[in-house]
């Protein structure tokens, strides 16, 4: 179980997707202007994330490595993703038509992250088994998550805030991401070997 | 004109609500039916203009999937524009539900079928089977949240209406 843990803290905080690994920066800084746009954009992508790397170990494991298919792991990703992405729809449709009006919108916009194929290929690569992909896929998209509604809440005050004409909008915005990333630095002291 | 139903959030100000706007598309026996307006949420990225989100590809069917009605008769015409809100935590309560809580019940199954079986295949069939039963208990809960109406939006304003708390302060210019 501890193994689980380091696992889980080393993908969320230490080797964050977005500030460490520089996956998702389109969401990162379009999607930040309001936290619960934030919270939205991150539970919906926390679920695909997830779904997605669990089918994509799969296809790898049986499909892909053993006809020595490697070179189309990237397209046949992409075709998992998007269908991650309509099965979450159609599950949300399902479960509950009240809040696939509140959080539906999201969905679209996940297809083209690159953070959830980043977080796939690099399941392949960490040669993971099927408990350790999910663990890593969830972890890092929580890690996503916490990042996006952080830096939507730091950029709401900033909206409010007296920033130089030139710094306002974007660039105060860049500055501010740096300046989390330093922070998120700070984890790398944390050993998870 | 005047509408004769106001916001109807027992104990939440303005200020603890998320707005959007929608639009009002059809009038049906004293209910109105509502089209929310598409917010352009990666506007703002500098390849907006090469992908397709944000388009009219396949938009009007995905705003039509996503009409909601409302209770009572507020005196609304078709094609207006309005205010409507839900509280700030019916969105984390709805993340919660729809995702966190799928989730959760994937992991203990997946860990739990790991530890059992000692092989990627349990873990998977544990992962699925807690995938299915906690969107089981999602739906229950989903079903709940909405028969005592806490998912569903309300009308705040029509869109050109200033909210009750704006008010005019002459003393400061």
């Amino acid at each position: 179980m501890e193994h689980y843990l380091l696992l889980f803290i080393s993908a969320a905080l230490v080797s964050n997707v977005v500030l460490m690994r520089f996956l998702g920066l389109c969401s990162f800084m379009g999607v930040t202007t309001r936290v619960d746009t934030a919270l939205g954009m991150g539970a919906s992508t926390t679920f695909c994330i997830t779904i997605s790397a669990m089918i994509d170990w799969a296809v790898d494991r049986y499909l892909l490595a053993p006809y020595d298919l490697g070179y189309l792991r990237t397209v046949a990703f992409i075709l998992v993703i998007a269908a991650a992405v309509q099965f979450t729809e159609a599950v949300v449709r399902k479960v509950s038509p009240t809040m696939f009006q509140l959080l539906g919108i999201y969905l679209p916009l996940i297809t083209t992250n690159c953070a959830v194929l980043g977080v796939n290929l690099l399941l392949v690569e960490g040669k993971m088994n099927f408990i350790e992909s999910t663990v890593f896929a969830l972890a890092s998209s929580l890690g996503y998550s916490l990042v996006m509604v952080l830096f939507a809440g730091l950029r709401e005050r900033l909206a409010l805030a007296q920033v130089p004409r030139l710094f306002a909008g974007p660039p105060i915005g860049f500055i501010t991401a740096s300046l989390l990333a330093l922070a998120f630095m700070g984890f790398s002291g944390m050993s998870t070997n | 004109m005047e509408s004769p139903v106001s916001s109807s959030f027992p104990g939440a100000d303005e200020s603890d609500l998320v707005e959007g706007f929608a639009r009002v598309v059809a009038v049906e026996g004293g209910r109105v039916w509502l089209e929310p307006e598409q917010t352009k949420s990666c506007g703002t990225c500098a390849s907006a203009g090469l992908c397709s989100i944000g388009k009219d590809l396949g938009e009007a069917k995905r705003l039509e999937a996503r009409r909601f009605q409302l209770p009572g008769n507020l005196g609304l015409r078709v094609g207006e524009r309005v205010v409507v809100g839900v509280r700030e935590d019916t969105l984390v309560k709805g993340a919660m539900t729809a995702f966190g809580l799928p989730l959760l019940t994937l992991l203990i199954g997946g860990i739990t079928g790991q530890e059992w079986g000692q092989s990627d295949g349990m873990a998977a069939l544990g992962a699925a089977s807690g995938l299915v039963l906690g969107l089981a208990i999602a739906r229950v809960l989903a079903n709940i949240f909405t028969a005592r109406g806490i998912l569903t939006p309300r009308f705040l304003r029509r869109a050109h209406e200033l909210p009750q708390e704006a008010e005019c302060h002459p003393e400061h210019g």
